[in-house]
């Protein structure tokens, strides 16, 4: 098993959950990350937030479609704001920026889940 | 030693259904006359044996209750090399003693064995002709021989040429309507070392076909040991010397290339003098030497030259330079040396050649010869420079380290976003490396060049794995992947493909090596293989 070289910490946000992820995303960092989604619990939305990331694999988007999947089975959205223009570009070159609803900030990633004003970028 | 004989090829051609009424004959060289065929019966237990045997078999010490093993070691029958052809025994070569009176070695059995393997298909072809020649009229007799002729040869052809890294060949082969001896090849051998081959058997048809087969097997046996194209063709000039029926012979240019150094050392038997296109104009590949089956016992000079960057080699057989005109004037040597001198190497000076032939002969005229052209090029000199070299264990979590400095090599020559990109690409395809090329052995290093060009910067990344199938790849789809049709994983190669403006792969001896490359000049928002949805 490959060593997790990332954090994921855990906010509650009214009906949502943020995480604040730091490091490096790969494939390593599976449990970590699982281990986190058992922690936002039943929240309707989880928030990544990827202002504290430095760096994502193939590994790492892997692990996204993972949670992806989960968050799908338990009907809860997933959002994210902090990304750099190149996550961005790969977001977008893979589609999940199609599944993922994408943010500037966490203000706004917060109001699309409380249903308010929505800004979609992207 | 006896080998193919024309007594042999007379009884094992024209019967298709030797399996059942196999027949041999033995021949020894002191003997004027042919020996009586033995006859093996149908349900002789020889022909099972023979039909699974690996290779030539020991008939005097061959146990077995059999009445033509007992005829063979009567008729002093020394070694039987089956000749099987798909799953079917076609026939039997019978060797007698040898002439020397010694045993035969281990390196005879291993030609004869390779002789049978490749003879017995051009025999068994050449069984099924004879037995449509029966109710053919002689015309049908005629042409079926070509054709005949036309498979055993292209047959013996490479099917493709190598890849060298920093080297491009070319081969051209078209025979005549009835059929000549012409035939290259190309042999690997060993320390990335590769032989190149040219050659034309005097006569035509199947007799020439058959000698072709036979000089190909030969060359191929003793290439891969005695290296030296001087003993390689002294070799295979004793070895076919005694079997080569008469008014024929082989002549072969034989050279062996070092694609490391482009030192090019050869030997030629008599054969049509190749042209090499070099910076100075067109310089003559000369050696000394009499064609091979001729005569026992010659000596070939040896010579070598270095091919330097650009350098281009044009070997050829006598159909270009004997095409005649309609005046019967020849295409002649000293044209085609201008054509080498004049126009661009590889395989343009093929496709000029063959426009200027067109044009000397004329259209619609039946070409009279084989014409056969290879070229060996080196490519012209590189003007990258190396700006990084370094090595990494495989060991999950180094891509990391490969990434960063590639970047903070180049970060001077890219744009950001293009840099973040290439960085990204490197990450993917050093983690490919490890994990697929070098199996996570720590160990075994996965190897990283930066390269410059005015144009471009290149990365290559080497590992010791094996070149990919080449087979379809999947291409990762969300959708499904979300609907448990895909696994999560496997965005590498699309990442790879779709961050970087080019990516080819290439192999040098056991390195494989994926090479990306970006462009130097490009916009920051040039997007190789996104898409901008806004």
């Amino acid at each position: 098993m490959a060593e997790a070289t990332a954090t994921f910490d855990v906010r509650r946000q009214g009906s949502a959950c943020v995480v604040d992820i730091h490091g490096d995303v790969t494939a390593g960092s599976e449990e970590v990350l699982m281990r986190a989604y058992a922690d936002a619990g039943d929240a309707r939305a989880i928030v990544l937030n990827f202002t504290g990331m430095s760096y994502m694999n193939s590994g790492g988007i892997g692990l996204l479609v993972t949670l992806l999947v989960r968050a799908n089975r338990r009907s809860q959205r997933l959002l994210a704001f902090g990304l750099s223009d190149h996550y961005r570009q790969i977001f977008e070159l893979t589609r999940l920026d199609e599944a993922v609803g994408i943010h500037e900030s966490e203000a706004a990633a917060l109001a699309d889940v409380s249903g308010a004003t929505v800004t979609r970028h992207g | 030693m006896t080998t193919l004989t024309g007594s042999l090829r007379r009884r094992f051609l024209g019967r298709p259904t030797v399996a059942a009424r196999a027949q041999a004959a033995v021949r020894r060289p002191e003997l004027a006359e042919d020996p009586a065929p033995i006859n093996i019966a149908p349900n002789d237990p020889l022909l099972a044996y023979l039909q699974s045997a690996r290779g030539p078999v020991d008939v005097q010490a061959l146990q077995l209750d059999s009445p033509a093993l007992a005829a063979l070691k009567a008729a002093d029958v020394k070694l039987a090399v089956p000749l099987v052809s798909q799953g079917e025994l076609i026939g039997v070569l019978n060797l007698g003693p040898r002439r020397s009176e010694q045993e035969y070695s281990t390196d005879d059995r291993k030609l004869l064995d390779n002789l049978a393997a490749q003879a017995a298909p051009a025999l068994r072809v050449g069984q099924l002709v004879r037995q449509q020649e029966a109710e053919a009229r002689t015309r049908e007799r005629f042409e079926q021989e070509l054709e005949v002729a036309r498979l055993i040869q292209q047959n013996f052809l490479p099917k493709q040429l190598p890849e060298l890294t920093g080297w491009h060949m070319a081969a051209y082969y078209r025979p005549a309507r009835e059929v000549g001896g012409d035939f290259y090849d190309v042999i690997p051998l060993p320390d990335d070392q590769v032989a190149f081959v040219i050659g034309d058997v005097t006569d035509k048809g199947v007799p020439a076909a058959l000698v072709m087969a036979a000089t190909r097997s030969a060359l191929r046996a003793f290439a891969p040991r005695l290296i030296e194209p001087g003993a390689v063709l002294e070799r295979a000039n004793e070895h076919l010397c005694p079997d080569m029926p008469e008014k024929m012979f082989v002549t072969c240019f034989y050279g062996v290339l070092e694609p490391a150094t482009g030192r090019f050392r050869f030997a030629n038997a008599g054969h049509d003098v190749p042209y090499v296109k070099t910076a100075d104009g067109a310089v003559e590949l000369r050696a000394r030497g009499m064609p091979l089956g001729l005569m026992a016992g010659m000596s070939y000079e040896q010579r070598e030259m270095v091919l330097a960057h650009g350098d281009s080699v044009l070997l050829h057989s006598d159909g270009v330079v004997e095409a005649h005109d309609p005046q019967r004037r020849m295409f002649g040597f000293p044209r085609l040396k201008e054509a080498v001198a004049t126009y661009p190497g590889g395989a343009d000076v093929i496709d000029l050649v063959l426009t200027d032939l067109l044009a000397h002969t004329g259209p619609g005229v039946e070409q009279e010869d084989d014409i056969t052209m290879v070229t060996i090029q080196r490519a012209p000199g590189s003007t990258s420079r190396l700006l990084l070299d370094f090595e990494l264990p495989s060991v999950e979590g180094n891509e990391r380290a490969a990434l960063d400095r590639v970047g903070a090599a180049v970060a001077t020559l890219l744009p950001e976003a293009r840099l973040d990109r290439l960085k990204t690409a490197v990450g993917e395809a050093t983690m490919n490396a490890m994990e697929h090329g070098n199996s996570y052995r720590a160990d075994v290093p996965v190897c990283v060049r930066v390269l410059t060009e005015p144009e471009a910067v290149h990365v290559q990344i080497s590992d010791r794995g094996r070149p990919p199938s080449g087979g379809p790849t999947e291409t990762p789809d969300l959708e499904a992947k979300l609907a448990g049709l895909q696994r999560p994983r496997g965005w590498g190669l699309f990442l790879i493909k779709n961050m970087v403006d080019e990516s080819r792969e290439f192999t040098e001896g056991d390195l494989h090596t994926l090479e990306l490359s970006m462009r130097l000049g490009a916009a920051d928002d040039e997007h190789p293989g996104g898409t901008h949805d806004d």
